[in-house]
């Protein structure tokens, strides 16, 4: 099995796996090679190796280009660009045109990008693919997640992003770990006082505060979401239908991602409370990880605060 | 004068004619970016691109993108005159249902090797499917037209530069060189700085050539195929509505509906009638 450290690691060696099997899959970098860890992936196949420059858009149009010749490129720099400078290219070139382009997302969230700060930090990316039609939007929970997505996305047809983070994620899944695309994995069954969807790279915190809520004598569900599109909606109905109060955790902004998602579901399936937490509609700044995510609403006792005061509301 | 020059200027003819109709009919259209194209697009499908309207997905064709997307008419009409369609579905231009969209869209229309009509995308994309042709070895040519106005987006030369990195020889870029852009002309809303010196400063092989000479046009990617090492831009100095005396330099023409006098009389000076 690969060896991997981290979510970017364990991107690139899923596609480094691939490519082994694939000779259509091609690297395309924005001068994004060192960030991407895909170093090795060039020097063991130089030629699937294209270089943009510190040029996303026209990193996109390229991979576009590489695509409609037949080729499956695999295009990995930093979430915020690729989604905001290249969104146009990603989405008229690369998803109108239905055309199988893998997009890898650096700095996904505030802690995905927690040392450079805003401009780095990708908040909004996932609110924006979700809206164009035909872009499978993955955020996998850890590096061991990532590799098992990645692998398994590698036989999808049509565009596909997923969001990376630092490298420097917390993991939470065993190496090997397999995963169901698409579909929602339950992680702890601790009872249905209150349903806990996660998403990304917050999976750890989420858990912690899971435990916290046991202790206290409540009993939650956590349930890691990866697909957001195509969301899973009728696990998540079940889900809902089964707890009926739930939280929504996900580093990105609360507009547009994983809570909107789910909102959108539950207001047209099974109508119930959600509080959605996540970066307020505020931008963050820089700073260690764990103590942004705390800062920002993210620390397991904020999650397990929300939580009980939603359990303790049922009914009401 | 050649046999192949002659057969060419009859495609040109009749693509204009095309042209003219189709927007006189959907009521919609530019005509004058079309026809300004309309030699070069009659020198690409009436000869120098390989492609085979019966298999349009051959994986080693040439292929083509009109940039300058809103254009389309002439190209439309080039595909269907070289067989990939039925020539009676262009009436439907812009029409509900309808596989010739307001723009090129690659996954509609049988010969649309790709989406446009975003402004300044095509070059890289260009660029992309000639790094493709060299590493599937199919080594296919690829064809873009842009027009000056469109140059002015950032990403041409994002793109510009990667054609030379990557010593793209089978790139070859025409610049629709008429002078003008939606608003007004090229170098009023754009500044004025001359193409042919912007694609030089990034390295490639240029030409400037009469755009609606053939001879010249056929010459001109015939150099530029001999140019195995760099990238080419053929700057073609075009007439904007080139071939309806009432259409060409007035910018009006950009996206304007013919009346049927002027439709009539369109016709008859491209011998349609």
């Amino acid at each position: 099995m690969s060896e991997y450290k981290g979510s970017r690691e364990a991107f690139v060696a899923a596609m480094t796996d691939l490519a082994d099997k694939d000779p259509r899959v091609v690297f395309v970098s924005a001068d994004s090679l060192k960030a991407a860890r895909a170093t090795n992936f060039a020097e063991k196949y130089p030629d699937r190796y294209f270089e943009a420059g510190i040029a996303e858009q026209n990193a996109v149009a390229m991979a576009a280009g590489l695509a409609a010749c037949g080729l499956k490129p695999y295009v990995v720099t930093y979430g915020g660009f690729i989604t905001m400078r290249a969104c146009e290219q990603l989405r008229t070139f690369c998803a109108y045109t239905d055309l199988d382009v893998t997009f890898g997302g650096l700095n996904g969230g505030m802690i995905g990008g927690e040392r450079e700060g805003v401009t780095h930090q990708a908040l909004e990316d996932i609110g924006i693919v979700r809206t164009i039609p035909g872009v499978k939007v993955f955020a996998p929970a850890d590096a061991a997640e990532t590799y098992a997505l990645a692998k398994a996305a590698g036989s999808l047809k049509g565009p596909v992003y997923f969001r990376l983070g630092s490298g420097r994620e917390p993991d939470v899944f065993s190496p090997g770990t397999e995963v169901e695309l698409g579909k929602l994995r339950k992680v702890l069954d601790y009872g249905n006082d209150v349903l806990l969807l996660s998403s990304g790279f917050v999976l750890d915190r989420v858990l912690k505060a899971a435990e916290l809520l046991k202790a206290g004598g409540i009993g939650a569900s956590v349930v890691e979401v990866h697909s957001l599109k195509p969301l899973d909606a009728d696990g998540v109905v079940r889900e809902l239908e089964r707890c009926q109060v739930a939280v929504t955790i996900e580093d990105h902004t609360v507009i547009g991602g994983l809570g909107s998602a789910i909102a959108e579901l539950a207001a047209e399936r099974c109508p119930c409370r959600i509080q959605r937490l996540g970066i307020q509609d505020v931008f963050p700044e820089s700073g260690p990880a764990n103590t942004l995510a705390d800062k920002y609403g993210l620390s397991p006792q904020a999650i397990a605060d929300t939580a009980r005061a939603l359990a303790a509301g049922k009914g009401r | 004068m050649s046999q192949e020059i002659r057969k060419i200027e009859e495609l040109a003819r009749t693509i204009r004619r095309d042209i003219v109709e189709m927007v006189y009919l959907a009521k919609d259209g530019h005509p004058g970016p079309a026809l300004s194209i309309t030699d070069i697009v009659a020198s690409l499908y009436g000869s120098l691109l390989r492609v085979n309207p019966s298999d349009p997905e051959w994986e080693g064709r040439d292929r083509f993108i009109l940039s300058k997307g809103h254009a389309c008419p002439a190209v439309y009409s080039a595909l269907a005159r070289r067989g990939f369609f039925s020539p009676e579905l262009l009436p439907s231009l812009r029409a509900l249902d309808s596989l010739l969209q307001g723009h090129p869209v690659m996954k509609k229309t049988p010969g649309i090797d790709m989406t446009s009509g975003s402004l300044g995308n095509g070059l890289s994309i260009g660029v992309g499917m000639a790094l493709a042709s060299g590493y599937t070895k199919k080594n296919f040519d690829v064809f873009v037209i842009m027009g000056d106005g469109e140059l002015q987006e950032g990403i041409v030369w994002e793109g510009a530069l990667s054609a030379f990195k990557y010593k793209l020889g089978r790139l070859i870029v025409f610049v629709d060189h008429n002078g003008w852009q939606s608003g007004a002309s090229c170098n009023d809303v754009g500044g004025c700085v001359s193409v042919k010196s912007r694609f030089e400063a990034f390295g490639w092989h240029c030409q400037e050539i009469d755009g609606h000479d053939i001879s010249a046009i056929l010459q001109a990617v015939k150099n530029a195929r001999a140019e195995t090492n760099l990238p080419s831009v053929i700057i073609a100095e075009t007439v904007k509505g080139k071939g309806v005396p009432f259409m060409e330099n007035d910018n009006s023409w950009h996206k304007r509906v013919p009346s049927k006098e002027q439709y009539e009389e369109a016709m008859k000076i491209l011998g349609g009638c």
